[in-house]
């Protein structure tokens, strides 16, 4: 817990410290604030707009910001050489991999709770707002798409490069984030053992379609049944405890 | 004697096996308590290498060591070690007092504690004008001296040091020597690797030679000289012993 608390400490210093949150703080309030300032001026129904993009926005900045924090943790300290120092201490391999994971998420989950009040703030001002219920339910949902975010970038960092990692992430995410209709249903249609390779591929990769409730918000539809939001915090569960069991398994092999 | 460090035929090679380099060719080293042991060596001998394998950092491929009679892989027994790396550098965006506090966190120790300690180790080091100044803006011999005061923060009975005088003014050098012989009092061990060899006889009262991933000699400094060719310096020694001497 020493451990984890010391490694996380200096991270939400790092995000406190350098510019790149404020960047994403600022142009989500740019882009909300231009969208309600275009209501004021007559255009109707625009709060639906405000809240599917600025839902959109908020997932988007949150990957960025989970994804780059967990990526550069590993190779950064290889390369910085500042894992020497820490791992002289009482620190294994396996608790550094788990504190660098935490951190990226207490990192990426307090920037995700400033965006979203932002995205809520503009959504309730400008006429629409879902239910205090949905809402709610896109902060459970955001908190699942920030483990699993940070799971991913994390297992890939102890044997991808940053850039790598990054670009792998976004694939994945954009993959399962925007297209995962079509792909299910191409899975779907697909035959025999192609059919069954697909299915496979289809259940492994993460799907990040999961924990997008943005269009339940944009037309205020009923909330999500609790047994699906259950089912969903149990996939995230086990999919970040297997990506963290690998991550340190490899970790630990790995010769620095 | 009591031993700090132990080392028996500790073997290491990077690389495949077509072009693999051997590190360490079986060296077998021990280092009493309470002594300063100046490990010295050309760059490339084996010297960085034998030390991460000590902090378990790297893992031997063959032979074993023990650090104040434990294995060098249990985490534990880093608790009472402290490590000044050859090449310093931490994390820019934190001040240098927070450095300290960090490194001392993961050690377990109380924030009040740690909070005086990290006070005194920077005023020990020259460094409490710095305190609150964020270390992206420290030159290499801050960095240094730094670097040092994180390697105290757990009051070790062992402190490894990898070219600690690296970067240091005359006066810094003199000043983390004196530091080194108060805590040779204090009964702690040291354990420093360097190839500025005058450096090395003015602290050491132990030294081991390492070439080329083999060790050469070792012995109490004056030993090793007045047994050659009484009045020679360390530095004629270390040559003649690599066959470089005149």
């Amino acid at each position: 817990m020493r451990v984890v608390s010391a490694v996380s400490g200096v991270m939400v210093k790092e995000l406190i410290r350098k510019k790149d949150f404020y960047v994403f703080l600022g142009l989500l309030t740019a882009i909300l604030g231009f969208l309600s300032f275009q209501s004021f001026s007559g255009i109707g129904g625009v709060s639906r707009y405000i809240e599917e993009i600025g839902y959109t926005l908020v997932m988007l900045f949150v990957f960025i910001i989970a994804v780059t924090f967990s990526a550069k943790q590993i190779p950064d300290e290889i390369r910085n050489k500042t894992i020497y120092p820490l791992l002289a201490k009482p620190v294994s391999r396996g608790s550094l991999i788990f504190a660098k994971y935490a951190g990226s998420v207490l990192v990426s989950s307090l920037s995700f709770l400033v965006l979203y009040c932002v995205y809520a703030f503009f959504c309730i001002n400008s006429g629409g707002g879902a239910a205090p219920v949905l809402y709610a339910q896109g902060l459970f949902l955001g908190e699942c798409f920030v483990l699993l975010s940070c799971a991913m970038a994390m297992f890939f960092s102890v044997f991808l490069t940053f850039s790598a990692n990054v670009t792998l992430s976004f694939l994945v995410y954009f993959t399962f984030g925007f297209f995962a209709e079509p792909i299910r249903e191409a899975v779907l249609r697909a035959e025999g053992a192609a059919g069954l390779a697909l299915s496979g591929l289809y259940y492994l990769i993460p799907h990040f379609d999961l924990y997008d409730i943005k269009v339940r918000l944009a037309h205020s539809w009923p909330p999500v049944p609790l047994w699906v939001l259950t089912v969903v915090g149990v996939y995230t569960a086990l999919y970040c405890f297997l990506l963290l069991f690998v991550s340190e398994k490899i970790f630990s092999g790995r010769r620095l | 004697m009591d031993k700090a460090v132990s080392i028996k035929g500790l073997r290491y090679t990077y690389g495949p096996s077509g072009g693999a380099k051997q590190a360490l060719k079986g060296i077998d080293l021990e280092v009493g308590k309470g002594h300063i042991f100046g490990f010295i060596g050309p760059n490339g001998a084996g010297k960085t290498t034998t030390i991460k394998i000590l902090l378990g950092i790297m893992r031997s491929q063959e032979g074993s060591a023990e650090l104040l009679g434990r294995p060098v892989g249990d985490v534990k027994v880093r608790s009472r070690i402290g490590y000044m790396p050859e090449v310093a550098n931490y994390y820019g965006f934190l001040t240098a007092r927070e450095t300290l506090m960090m490194y001392g966190s993961v050690f377990g120790i109380g924030k009040r504690v740690l909070r005086e300690r990290s006070a005194e180790l920077l005023e020990k080091t020259g460094l409490s004008g710095e305190a609150e100044r964020r270390i992206k803006y420290f030159s290499k011999g801050m960095m240094q001296k730094l670097s040092f005061a994180q390697a105290l923060i757990n009051d070790p009975d062992l402190l490894v040091l990898d070219e600690p005088t690296s970067g240091l003014d005359p006066l810094a050098r003199s000043a983390m020597r004196k530091v080194l012989k108060s805590l040779q009092s204090e009964g702690k061990t040291v354990f420093f690797s360097s190839h500025e060899l005058s450096e090395v006889e003015l602290v050491s009262d132990r030294v081991g030679i390492i070439y080329e991933g083999g060790i050469l000699g070792e012995g109490p400094v004056g030993e090793l000289i007045g047994g050659k060719e009484a009045g020679q310096s360390l530095e004629n020694y270390f040559l003649q012993m690599i066959g470089e001497g005149t």
